[in-house]
């Protein structure tokens, strides 16, 4: 019994799995020519954590994100943003910076969407820790070759993120699948599963997290 | 967290519903309810057996169908009305295989016209009687058929940064364009 225990124990502190809710809302729109303006809310909720020793379903609000980027489109295919996020977590909220590039590909029927990112997450007493960043989100309609108006499309996305932070460094791996209604261009709905994976470099220590995602992106 | 969901679900609703308005369809559809004309048209001029996708298309005026297949490694799309009766063909083709009546022409427009251009898609369409179409594949013969390039192309100018649809004549001398808006790509960026 006491084997038992001691086992489950350590598993759960070198392979921590947590699940929960993650709801996601952006909100885009033209600046002037070529500029843009989104707004994006994110916010995690967990809801199982095996941490916790009895492992029930217990609730906690994780972190909320608030950001604001301004992109400039250089080409039909490539944009550039930057943007500032204000996070809040229970401990301490926290200021980042971001710059991203990102870079549309198409292809017949689906189209991919790159994305490298760096940021910069400033806190009170711990020094800078920096981030880069690459993504690669996949979009293929599911009735037909193009995506109109009602119809549904599949994403696949796997992110890869480099952190370093004191001089001490990790990965993180994010993979997510999901089904999106495209209502129209301007309304879009995805509803799918968010798999991170971090603590690669961390010895004894492992995390996953597994989030259900639903995200609305809204453009004015 | 039913706040959020309620939330969502009345925004989603609300969009839904202004969405309803659509003008530009395409979807897969059955072999079975192609018209048989459009079926026999497509197996005399394609002589083996190809795997065929058949969609339905309008821009809400004109309905179409159209089959897309692969021959000698170039993506084919012909267009049928509703009853069956072919109306074009619009073959993929690299910048190399733009006939050279055409090829002058064509870039000496982008030069003219942009600091910078760049070619993303490239059909040739051929539009004629059923006979001279079927002739075009299964003989290779050009004869009674109006032959137009449809190219996707990206052009850069001082002012503008655009993706175009540029429609070219046997010649390469532009009949008409038109600006192509892409797809939002928010879900992608952010």
């Amino acid at each position: 019994m006491v084997g038992v225990l001691f086992f489950s124990s350590s598993y759960a502190q070198e392979n921590r799995t947590t699940f929960g809710l993650f709801p996601e809302a952006s909100l885009s729109y033209k600046l002037l020519k070529n500029y843009s303006i989104t707004h994006k809310f994110e916010s995690q909720h967990g809801l199982y954590d095996t941490e916790n020793l009895n492992e029930e379903l217990e609730y906690e609000h994780t972190l909320t994100d608030l950001q604001t980027f301004i992109g400039r489109r250089i080409s039909p295919f490539v944009k550039v943003d930057i943007g500032y996020q204000y996070r809040i977590e229970e401990g301490e909220n926290t200021h980042r910076t971001i710059q991203q590039v990102s870079i549309l590909q198409r292809e017949s029927s689906y189209r991919i969407g790159h994305r490298v990112r760096v940021d910069q997450t400033f806190f009170k007493n711990a020094s800078l820790l920096f981030r880069a960043r690459y993504r690669i989100k996949g979009q293929i309609p599911l009735q037909g070759d193009s995506l109109d108006n009602g119809e549904n499309y599949l994403t696949v996305s796997n992110e890869l993120i480099y952190m370093i932070q004191s001089g001490e460094d990790d990965l993180e791996n994010r993979l997510t699948t999901a089904l999106g209604f495209y209502i129209d261009d301007k309304n879009k709905f995805e509803i799918g599963l968010d798999y991170r994976t971090d603590d690669y470099l961390v010895e004894n220590r492992f995390r996953h997290r597994i989030w259900l995602k639903f995200g609305y992106y809204k453009t004015l | 967290m039913t706040y959020y969901l309620r939330l969502l679900f009345i925004i989603f609703s609300v969009t839904y519903g202004v969405a309803q308005e659509k003008n530009e369809i395409e979807k897969r559809v059955k072999k079975d309810e192609i018209p048989k004309q459009a079926k026999e048209w497509l197996k005399d001029a394609f002589e083996q057996k190809r795997r065929t996708k058949w969609y339905y298309q309008t821009d809400g005026v004109k309905e179409v169908y159209e089959a897309k297949l692969k021959q000698n490694k170039h993506l084919h799309s012909v267009e049928f009305d509703l009853k069956g009766n072919v109306e074009n063909i619009e073959i993929k083709i690299k910048e190399n295989e733009i006939r050279e009546e055409a090829y002058q022409g064509i870039f000496d427009y982008f030069k003219s016209n942009y600091t910078r251009y760049s070619l993303k898609k490239i059909q040739i369409q051929y539009t004629g009687e059923a006979d001279d179409l079927e002739d075009l594949i299964d003989e290779n013969e050009i004869e009674n058929l109006v032959i137009n390039y449809e190219i996707e192309y990206y052009g850069k100018t001082d002012n503008d940064n655009i993706l175009w649809e540029g429609l070219f004549d046997a010649n390469g001398k532009l009949i008409e364009k038109r600006s192509l808006n892409l797809k939002l790509t928010d879900n992608l960026d952010y």
